[in-house]
């Protein structure tokens, strides 16, 4: 009884200095498929009809000690421009492309690289998510890296994967290395 | 509101938060923004930072847009808190801001995701955001979120979802009109808010379709609606039934009645003050609605006694006899604490008062001046002012009053006004002269405002001599000379010429008086008796006239323009020439005299009692700007000055396309037309805009020219004249009326850019006709015995008798006869007393050009039919020409 009292004290303590938290900006076109990676994120499972977002979504999702806080702003070309005043500061940004559409490439690449541009966002880190892999046509991550000119970028940590939201492929690998970025704080 | 979970502030913390506010820099309270982005938020600091910036934009501090942007997307990181008090606060700063920021439909996403969230503050606070920030692209997509939260068992986010929905409906109305059967769910929400709320937008929804409102009204009347809110709405909703659809179902005048019973103060107000400005009410419905207002006289809100106050006020105006009742307790209140109370009360009293009571209530005001401030004084000499036309008998107690205000301590405003209600009063009832002058002579004996002393001694100078015994007022103002300043003892010098000239026996002692002034020390003075004395040494009366009593040739505000305009320019090498100064009249709102050492009158005969009583100054104003503009178009300066301008005419309806109205200049022997129009089409120019008037009977008057508007763009009112000449001693008055045309050039206008495009087509539009009525040449003037004058001259052999066709009422047809024949209602004869079957009425004025005096007597009742008025009416005066003119107007 007073073992399990002192246990649930330390636990207390050890959830106070363990405890991380980090704060994700996720952009890309619209369509690319930012809202249904945020609900695999914190539901686990693929919700079919997403509605395009009008401005943004917050949400909170805790993995393990980790509190994730992510700001899935809507890709429409009216909200680019506010996409800057929510990546400052955050401790990394996700830009997420539809590896299917070729089409958008050029476009993609285009908003990527005038907002990673921005003096304010200098250094933080950049993960590219190359999504619906599991689409016939998709293109590989090598492909994105060069569509999207990623090795041109510097100062900065880039790392590219190729998922499917919808299949949760490769959520495991990106979550992996977004709490790698988590920065931990001390209450 | 505590369910929401707010939390008290303690004392302390309030107080010191609150000290912290009263010297909040904008720019400091914009960089404390940042607490919005740190990790965790710390509720309690982003909290105190909100109410600071909902502080200044209360104390009204402007935001440019960035700054509001930055603001507004900082606050919307607070998204992420679960702090309920703080999410309030945040939705609060989110909707303030909405309006200046840009960019703010970033938070739809997030507010529809609160909509539907559990917590009942975030569902109304969002709706209440969204609400502003939509549009109607973005409407259809939120519309179920609406109807959901309208019907919502919560009722702050029902209330919530039908007022934004209210402001909704001038965004998208088709959307919001959808939603009606969600609305008319929620009337019978227990809520009195919500049932209210409902009720608003309904009625709002169904606006525009007649028969639907008046079945919604009926529903609810019977349904018994249990809100007080929303019984007074619904007042409101049967009283527009009955004025729009001029009903004869007594079902909405019993449900009023109803109400007035009701323990709710609020319903039973709204109730008696819908009873007493219905045009159909029963004496019986009035009586118990006044009952109710003479309760709430008495109660201990001042909210209460003021609605009521306010309310008998507006009954006055149309039927004084139903206030009667109230009299004693609207006494009460005179010397009630709360200013607005006591005016009000006093303003009803000498409304309601009649001959025999009015002399009483003077001297009760009288008893309680000493207690009141100047302002409110003014306020009570106005009303005392209008007594004087309503009951001209009454001068002597007037100007007893009036004298009594003056002699008193007060400002020179107080002052001000009251001398000029005294010269108002001498104007408007010449019997009244004698008795105001020597109570004015009085006054000037001991008057510490020099401004005022020589008002009165130009008024002594002008009104004295013709008096019975000019004698007495000598020594008044002769006194002025030894006693008194330099601006003072010219203005007495001046005075006493004028005696000296109008009354003959009286010239030699005026000499004498005048030689003694020869030395006086100020150089004014001095000269003024110089010339003077020389002017009578040699007798030369004409010039003496001139200097003494003729008006300049020139009003004194056009010469003083024009000389500050003629000294404000570098060379000054040619001399002023009074030719050049514009000769049109402005007439000024009082009758006092405006130049203090000028020797000008512009008191007495030439400035007429009509303007003084113009009431509001908005419409003198407007008189003014076009007498200006006249006076710049130099085709029209020869004409002379104008001698009356009439009241605007509407020659269209106010929402065509073209908007036109039409005010007449009258000349000697001009009228000048000018027509204020106003295109309303933004992709339209129009060009070359005149008006083609095309005369009934050509031969009366000739045609002088027009001047069109070279382009008239939307929205931006101009005016084009026609003038016409005419000549009453060859071709008698002209008895004419107009065919009108707009004719223009219209030139396409892109509204986008504002370019025109090359080719116009000519194209004309119909407008109203217009006649040249009695009331174009005749100035209302007022008479304290109208019997006499009337026995004086001749009677016509018998009356002449017409209809008035369509025109159902006494009250109609009386504004109708005196609004055409332009002369002033005398012994309240404008005011026709309930349930009369006949009426008389008596009117005076006199002709512009010649000043010669008319009087009229109409007798009017309903025909047989009921639909139309019999007229019998005498036109007496010396001038037989203006009394056919004046028929002529009818037949």
């Amino acid at each position: 009884m007073f073992k399990a009292f002192v246990d649930s004290i330390l636990n207390f303590f050890r959830s106070l200095f363990w405890k991380q938290e980090m704060e994700l900006t996720l952009v890309g076109l619209q369509g690319s498929g930012k809202t249904t990676l945020v609900n695999v994120i914190s539901y686990g499972s693929f919700i079919e009809d997403t509605i395009p977002t009008i401005g943004f979504n917050m949400k909170k999702v805790t993995k393990g000690n980790v509190t994730i806080k992510l700001w899935d702003i809507g890709g429409q070309p009216r909200f680019r421009g506010m996409w800057e005043r929510y990546c400052r500061g955050v401790n990394a940004i996700v830009f997420v492309i539809d590896a299917a559409d070729k089409e958008k490439f050029e476009q993609s690449k285009q908003a990527l690289h005038d907002l990673i541009n921005k003096p304010p966002l200098a250094n933080i880190p950049l993960l590219v998510v190359a999504n619906k892999n599991d689409l016939p046509n998709a293109a590989g991550t090598d492909e994105i890296i060069q569509v999207l000119d990623l090795r041109s970028i510097e100062g900065r940590e880039v790392c590219c994967y190729s998922i499917s939201a919808k299949n949760s492929v490769n959520i495991d690998i990106t979550l992996e290395w977004l709490v790698k970025h988590s920065s931990s704080i001390s209450k | 509101m505590n369910k929401f979970g707010e939390k008290k502030d303690d004392d302390s913390e309030s107080n010191s938060s609150e000290l912290m506010l009263i010297n909040l820099d904008k720019g400091q309270v914009i960089q404390e923004k940042r607490a919005f982005n740190e990790t965790p938020v710390q509720p309690r600091k982003c909290s105190l930072v909100i109410s600071q910036f909902l502080f200044l934009l209360a104390r009204g501090d402007s935001f440019t847009p960035n700054e509001a942007t930055d603001i507004f997307f900082a606050a919307t990181k607070l998204f992420q808190s679960k702090d309920i008090p703080l999410r309030r606060l945040m939705y609060l700063l989110l909707k303030e801001f909405s309006t200046i920021s840009k960019d703010a439909i970033i938070v739809i996403s997030s507010l529809t995701k609160d909509v539907i969230h559990k917590i009942e503050l975030y569902r109304a606070n969002a709706i209440r955001i969204l609400c502003k920030i939509t549009d109607s692209s973005i409407l259809p997509q939120l519309e179920r979120y609406f109807k959901q939260a309208i019907v919502d068992k919560d009722p702050h986010v029902s209330s919530a979802a039908l007022v934004s929905s209210i402001h909704l409906l001038k965004v998208s109305p088709e959307v919001v009109k959808r939603w009606a059967n969600e609305v008319q769910e929620s009337i019978s929400n227990k809520s009195n808010m919500v049932q209210y709320h409902a009720l608003a937008l309904l009625h709002r929804i169904k606006q525009h379709d007649r028969l639907a409102v008046r079945k919604l009204v009926n529903s609810l009347i019977k349904n018994s609606v249990k809100s007080p809110y929303a019984q007074a709405y619904l007042i409101r909703c049967a009283v527009e039934v009955i004025e729009e659809t001029h009903t004869e179902d007594r079902v909405y005048f019993e449900y009023i009645e109803s109400c007035l019973r009701s323990k709710n103060e609020m319903v039973a107000y709204e109730a008696a003050r819908s009873i007493c400005s219905l045009k159909g009410a029963t004496p019986k419905e009035i009586t118990s609605a006044v009952g109710i207002l003479q309760m709430f006289l008495c109660s201990t809100k001042s909210t209460l006694r003021f609605a009521a106050v306010r309310t008998l006020n507006k009954l006055a105006q149309t039927n004084p006899t139903a206030v009667i009742p109230c009299n004693l307790d609207m006494e009460n209140l005179i010397s009630d604490s709360n200013r607005s109370i006591a005016t009000l009360a006093i303003t009803t009293l000498l409304q309601v008062g009649n001959e025999s009571n009015v002399d009483r209530l003077i001297k009760q005001i009288a008893n309680f001046l000493g207690d009141i401030n100047d302002e409110f004084k003014i306020v009570v000499v106005k009303a005392i002012t209008n007594l004087s036309t309503k009951f001209p008998k009454k001068f002597r107690h007037l100007i007893t009053f009036l004298n009594k205000i003056l002699r008193d301590e007060g400002s020179l405003q107080l002052k001000q006004s009251t001398l000029d209600a005294i010269l108002y009063v001498v104007n408007t009832i010449p019997d009244s002269k004698e008795i105001a002058l020597s109570e004015l002579c009085e006054f000037i004996e001991d008057c510490e405002f020099p401004d005022l002393s020589v008002q009165i001694l130009n008024l002594l100078g002008q009104e004295g001599p013709l008096t019975n015994t000019p004698n007495k007022y000598i020594r008044y103002i002769y006194n002025r000379v030894l006693l008194d300043s330099g601006i003072i003892r010219a203005a007495a010098v001046t005075s006493i010429a004028k005696f000296g000239l109008l009354y003959e026996p009286m010239k030699e002692k005026i000499m004498i008086l005048l030689k003694r002034c020869l030395l006086d020390e100020d150089d004014e003075v001095r000269d003024r008796a110089t010339l003077y004395l020389s002017l009578f040494k040699e007798d030369n009366k004409r010039v003496l006239e001139r200097v003494l009593i003729d008006d300049l040739p020139v009003p004194t505000q056009n010469l003083q323009r024009s000389l500050e305009a003629y000294l404000a320019q570098d060379d000054t090498t040619d001399p002023f020439d009074i030719g050049t100064v514009s000769t049109v009249l402005e007439q000024t709102q009082s009758p006092t005299i405006s130049g203090k050492l000028s020797q000008t009158n512009q008191l007495g005969a030439s400035s007429s009692p009509t303007n003084a009583s113009t009431p509001g100054l908005s419409a003198a104003e407007s008189v003014n700007q076009d007498l200006a503009k006249l006076a710049q178009i130099p085709q029209f300066a020869t004409y002379g000055r104008v001698l009356k301008s009439t009241e605007l005419v509407e020659l269209t309806e106010s929402e065509s396309e073209y908007v036109v109205s039409c005010v007449k200049h009258i000349y000697k022997e001009n009228i000048v037309f000018q027509f204020n129009c106003t295109n309303t089409l933004d992709e339209q120019r129009l060009d070359q805009v005149q008006v083609k008037m095309v005369p009934s009977n050509p031969k009366s008057m000739k045609n002088l020219g027009f001047m069109a508007i070279d382009q008239l763009k939307c929205n931006d009112p101009q005016s084009c004249y026609v003038s016409i000449g005419y000549n009453i001693q060859q071709a008698g008055y002209p008895i004419v009326s107009f065919t009108n045309t707009l004719k223009f050039k219209a030139v396409d206008v892109d509204p986008s850019t504002g370019e025109a495009d090359d080719s116009g087509f000519d194209d004309q539009y119909p407008l109203e006709r217009l006649e040249i009525v009695p009331s174009d040449f005749i100035q209302k003037t007022y008479t304290s015995n109208f019997k006499e004058e009337w026995e004086k001259l001749p009677d016509p052999p018998k009356p002449t008798c017409f209809q008035l066709l369509g025109v159902k009422t006494l009250k109609a047809a009386t504004q109708e006869i005196i609004s055409t024949l332009g002369m002033a209602p005398l012994d309240k004869t404008e005011q026709v007393p309930d349930k009369s079957q006949k009426h008389q009425i008596l009117l005076s004025g006199k002709s512009i050009h010649t000043g010669t005096l008319i009087y009229a007597q109409a007798r009017i009742k309903p025909d047989a039919s009921g639909s139309n008025t019999d007229v019998a009416l005498v036109v007496k005066s010396s001038d037989e020409d203006l009394i056919d003119f004046v028929y002529s107007a009818f037949i």
